[in-house]
């Protein structure tokens, strides 16, 4: 059996979220940034262990300054949050517990994962020990670069959600 | 003390003397205001034709030395009240631009018409037959047949996730599952910027193709058209995407997307 689900990916802007994507899907990077306007949606085929096969139809989103902000049509129906923050840019995980508060207050129901980006760039340490003092779950640290842990940041949700 | 006579004649004076005065100043008056009321109509006499000419020079000068100020006073207060100004010019022209486009399409299709009237041939006599009989216009019905419309694609989409749930095409084309993401993403956003309330988009036209849009609950359908899209098509599929939906909406949540798929492809055979 064929089944869809809708992950969106969030984070502010330039944190890599379309980079991350890109990687998944064709395994490519590209240096220079091209910011997505609106929304870009696109769509991976993942056998499950059951047989079944999943389509996960993936919202890739404009960056904003918090997830308040986003346009919440585009949010709507979702069963995967993968959001994204820059190890690189404090400013881009310093909210990262209203942020996730806001998420679990409208959002309840729907799967989510945080994920530090641009582990190539410097040592993740800092954003690291600033997250786990605030008790924040982080799913992992990636790279789209170098594309060290892309692959689980989407099968890992993959295996969530089809539980 | 004072005598008789002398009380008398104080008395006299009072009343008569005095009296005298009055009427004679009443008089002086009367004689003034005469002259100047006679006075004035000779003047007048001469003087109107003098003041209607400069009346009429006043009048003629009004655009060009008054009118730079009255613009500009308009200007602004009509800068100053945008909202009033469109408010009150918005029925007008809305009334204008509605009249020049039923305009054009009575000539349009009086043009065709014409040319229809000139044509005699089997063709155009049974067309005149079946306008007859099913009242549509016989030149909607050229227009029709020149380009036909025709059923491409049908998307069953979950509202909100943009998830298809089904899909019925003639063309293979582009990845499905995409499109109706990218038409819902489309949908919300439009449907968004009209802040006022419970707006739907309905139609959204590229190229030669008509995407018609019909909102059920919790899915929409999206029927893609080729073709000429008239007002007698969208209402046909309307009635037929109700039947459809009458159908479907007690099993929708539970049927697999191959099923909502074969579904689709026998109701739209028919
Ligand atoms: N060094 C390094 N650069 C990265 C990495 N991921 C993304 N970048 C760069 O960061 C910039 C932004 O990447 P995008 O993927 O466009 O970021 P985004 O989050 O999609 O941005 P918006 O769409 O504007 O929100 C680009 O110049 C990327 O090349 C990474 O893992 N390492
Ligand atoms: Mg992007």
């Amino acid at each position: 059996m064929k089944i869809s689900k809708k992950i969106v990916l969030l984070g502010q802007f330039g944190v890599g979220k379309s980079s991350l994507l890109r990687r998944f899907l064709e395994n490519v990077f590209e240096t220079d940034y091209k910011p997505t306007l609106g929304v870009q949606i696109k769509k991976k085929m993942l056998d499950l262990p059951s047989g079944d096969k999943l389509s996960m139809i993936i919202w890739d989103l404009e960056g904003f300054m918090a997830i308040a902000k986003a346009r919440a049509s585009y949010l709507l129906g979702s069963e995967g949050f993968i959001y994204v923050f820059d190890v690189t840019r404090p400013i881009t995980y310093e909210n990262l517990e209203q942020e996730l508060d806001f998420i679990a207050l409208k959002y309840n129901n729907v799967a989510l994962q945080v994920i530090g980006n641009k582990c190539d760039l410097e040592n993740h340490d800092i954003a690291k020990n600033h997250l786990e003092k605030k008790g924040i779950m982080v799913h992992s640290y990636v790279s789209a670069k170098t594309g060290e842990g892309v692959q689980e940041v989407f099968t890992d949700l993959a295996k969530k959600l089809s539980k | 003390m004072v005598k008789e006579e002398d009380k008398l004649q104080m008395l006299r004076d009072i009343l008569l003397v005095d009296d005298r005065q009055v009427a004679n100043a009443v008089n002086q008056r009367l004689d003034v205001i005469t002259q100047t009321i006679e006075e004035r109509a000779k003047l007048s006499e001469k003087v109107d034709p003098i003041i209607q000419e400069k009346l009429d020079e006043f009048v003629a000068e009004i655009p060009v030395t008054l009118g730079p100020t009255i613009t500009k006073t308009l200007k602004k207060e009509i800068a100053n009240s945008q909202d009033a100004v469109v408010e009150a010019l918005y029925p007008i022209m809305g009334k204008m631009i509605k009249r020049y486009v039923q305009n054009e399409i009575k000539v349009l299709s009086e043009t065709i018409n014409k040319k229809v009237n000139n044509t005699f041939s089997l063709i155009s006599l049974k067309r005149k037959m079946r306008a007859r009989f099913t009242g549509v216009k016989e030149s909607d019905l050229i227009l029709a047949e020149a380009n036909p419309p025709a059923i491409n694609e049908v998307f069953l989409i979950q509202k909100g996730s943009g998830i298809l749930l089904g899909n019925h095409s003639t063309t293979e084309t582009v990845d499905k599952d995409m499109i109706s993401g990218m038409l819902t993403a489309i949908k919300s956003f439009v449907e968004d910027a009209f802040t006022g309330g419970n707006q739907n988009l309905e139609n959204i036209e590229y190229e030669l193709y008509t995407i018609h849009i019909q909102n059920f609950y919790n899915f929409y359908i999206a029927v893609v058209v080729s073709g000429n899209y008239t007002r007698s098509f969208e209402s046909q599929l309307e009635n037929k995407l109700f039947k459809l939906s009458k159908k479907l909406s007690p099993s929708v949540s539970h049927l697999s997307r191959e099923e909502t798929d074969s579904f689709l492809e026998k109701f739209f055979k028919k």
